[in-house]
């Protein structure tokens, strides 16, 4: 018994410092996303307002093209993350001398840092001497010249293309993971029954990573719904308002306008949004589960 | 139905020799099985025949037409695989129209012919559920059912009955059988359980470190094993083997003095199955030594006798009993057969 109390004494300063660090400030941003707080004239937190901060936020145009661009962003980003994870995994899937050397390759992108792959990529689309926006220009001459990240759909598809380059090749190992455990004997009983190589991958191999797959889906969703670094490297939210996403959008309105409730109010909308994903993911997992075990 | 030919046919993996060049003949309508200890080319053979793997050297020929370079589908085999490969999000159903389905037959039919199929293997009250939902058994019949729904010309099933328990072995086994017998088709069959050959096969092909080392009838392969390696592989218990030699036309070796018919030589095995020998009074009997040990089995008891070097088993009375190293002799049944085989190469000697 005196063991355990001793366990339970020493485990105290480490779950101290977890209230203090994470539960403590979580709270707090609760509570003063019910408040009104702006900070260039208050120094503590003001009056309750009820929820006039959410209310605010569905009223407020800065968070309506916010919500957009995330979602714009959210949709491409995941979709072609996840189909280029699955075809390189299902390239690399057959052991070759390549085999290592590509896998070392793979793993490069993920080791960056987010944000200094937005400074690189900024480097690289500059249109005066950026190498991809040079390349490009040689090659078709009549993408000589285009301002980049100066449009507002290319400045997208640019952060999108930064994102996708940074977590394709994580979600491929992930994919290649449930490859492994695809068993070989069901493509092969599926190319004697008859099957072309694309029917054997959406008709036999693809159901049967279906599990994989939503994990991959549902990280990859909530990493982008957080997209954050390469937003301020990149682009800093522009051109305008066009690549400004939720939480670029929070940390302005925090840290620019110094409006604390609102962007407390703000930010716990963003994890509302992710939990209700997670409690989906949980969901259709659980019933996958029961599938296959049943 | 097909004849299945493989013609000097070699396959390598990278530098290692699996099977080496060798030629086999399969004829239409036969149940082959290719017999033969684990990792001695079997299932490399299999498929190379499915096409699942490439041919190294060599050519196989399909119905009298070369098909190495044909793609599996348009060899028109079917193949049971060892863990089935049944897919697992598809239902029974779904699993066994599945054939049907990527050759274009609408869904009426197929749906008819799936019905009919699984009454062939006694599946209608399972149609609806997903193969995780079943009983290894289970499993069995629905690959099974896949393989005879689009009746091919040929059919592979590798170690089929493998993962089943000892006694749905036996039923399942005689279900094969039938269906062969039903359905005439071409079957190769891999198995590494002698009994599962000698049963099933029209023909058995014994494999040893990817070389075909006997091809015949389950009898002769029982009646002429012909080498050391088949005696020794087939029946159960196993051949008793004696090491000795032949003089004055006689077998010689510790406790054993056998007439044999046969040209003096030392480095003989001498081979006699333990259901040809018997339990008898001492006094002039050709094998004699100490009882080693007695085996109750139910219908018989396993006698086995030593003397020196010499180990002999036969099978005797379900109530004999004796004290271990009582001694104990035993001769040959009237009728029984001997066989001979040169200890070196180990090739059958015939008289
Ligand atoms: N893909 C492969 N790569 C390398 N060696 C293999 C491969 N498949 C089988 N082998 C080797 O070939 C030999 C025969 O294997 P296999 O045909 O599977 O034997 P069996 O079915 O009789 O047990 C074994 O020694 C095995 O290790
Ligand atoms: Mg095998």
């Amino acid at each position: 018994m005196q063991d355990r109390s001793l366990s339970y004494l020493l485990l105290v300063p480490a779950f101290l410092i977890v209230l203090a660090t994470t539960l403590y400030p979580l709270a707090y941003s609760l509570v003063t996303a019910f408040r009104e707080w702006d900070l260039t004239k208050q120094r503590r937190p003001g009056d309750f307002v009820g929820v006039d901060n959410f209310g605010y936020a569905f009223s407020e145009p800065g968070f309506q093209n916010s919500l957009w661009v995330t979602s714009v962003f959210v949709i491409t980003s995941v979709i072609l993350t996840l189909v280029i994870a699955m075809s390189l995994a299902l390239l690399l899937r057959r052991k070759g001398r390549m085999h290592t050397f590509t896998r070392v390759i793979l793993i490069l992108p993920f080791a960056i840092s987010p944000a200094l792959i937005g400074v690189s990529y900024r480097f690289m689309f500059n249109p005066e001497f950026g190498v991809i926006a040079k390349g490009l220009g040689a090659v078709f001459p009549a993408l000589d010249g285009v301002p980049w990240l100066a449009s507002p759909d290319l400045a997208m598809a640019i952060l999108v293309l930064t994102d996708v380059w940074h977590w394709a090749p994580y979600m491929t190992f992930m994919c290649l993971g449930g490859l492994a455990s695809v068993p070989r004997e069901t493509e092969e009983a599926a190319r004697i029954d008859g099957a072309s190589n694309l029917r054997i991958i959406f008709g036999i191999v693809l159901p049967q990573m279906k599990g994989v797959l939503l994990v991959v889906a549902v990280l990859k969703t909530i990493f982008a719904l957080k997209m954050f670094d390469q937003v301020v490297t990149l682009t800093g939210g522009g051109p305008g308002t066009s690549t400004e996403t939720l939480a670029f959008f929070i940390f302005n309105v925090g840290f620019k306008w110094y409006d604390m409730g609102y962007a407390s109010a703000l930010a716990w909308i963003l994890t509302a949004i992710m939990m209700l994903i997670s409690v989906w993911y949980v969901r259709m997992l659980l019933s996958e589960r029961k599938m296959a075990t049943a | 139905m097909a004849e299945v030919q493989l013609v000097d046919v070699e396959k390598r993996y990278g530098s290692f020799l699996a099977v080496p060049k060798q030629s086999l003949t399969i004829e239409e309508g036969e149940f082959l099985v290719l017999l033969g200890p684990s990792g001695c080319g079997k299932t490399t053979t299999m498929r190379m025949i499915a096409g699942l793997e490439d041919i190294t050297a060599g050519d196989l020929m399909i119905a009298g037409e070369r098909a190495n370079d044909k793609p599996p589908k348009d060899r028109d085999i079917a193949m049971v695989f060892q863990n089935y490969g049944l897919y697992p999000h598809m239902t029974v159903a779904e699993n066994i129209g599945y054939p049907l389905k990527l050759r274009g037959m609408d869904r009426k039919t197929r749906e008819a012919r799936v019905q009919e199929t699984a009454e062939k293997v006694e599946l209608q009250a399972l149609l609806k559920r997903r193969p995780s939902e079943l009983s290894g058994g289970q499993r069995q019949r629905v690959a099974l059912a896949r393989a005879i729904v689009r009746t091919p010309k040929i059919f592979l099933m590798d170690e089929p009955l493998s993962n089943l328990d000892a006694k749905l072995r036996v039923t399942m086994r005689a279900e094969l059988k039938h269906l062969h017998h039903e359905l005439g088709v071409t079957t190769v069959y891999v198995t590494h359980d002698q009994m599962e050959a000698m049963t099933l096969a029209s023909r058995v092909a014994i494999m040893r470190e990817g070389r075909i080392v006997q091809l015949d009838t389950p009898k002769k392969i029982y009646s002429e094993p012909a080498d050391l390696f088949v005696a020794g592989f087939i029946g159960s218990p196993s051949m008793n083997l004696v090491e000795g030699r032949i003089t004055g036309g006689r077998f010689e070796a510790p406790g054993v003095s056998l007439p044999v018919a046969g040209a003096d030589r030392g480095d003989v095995v001498l081979g006699i199955r333990p259901e040809d020998l018997q339990l008898t009074d001492p006094g002039a009997a050709p094998i004699s030594g100490k009882l080693y040990a007695l085996e109750l089995t139910g219908d018989s008891t396993l006698v086995t006798l030593r003397n020196g070097r010499t180990s002999v088993c036969t099978r005797g009375p379900a109530d004999f009993e004796a004290p271990i190293d009582a001694p104990c002799t035993l001769a040959p049944k009237p009728g029984a057969r001997i066989h001979l085989f040169d200890k070196q190469t180990g090739q059958r000697l015939d008289a």
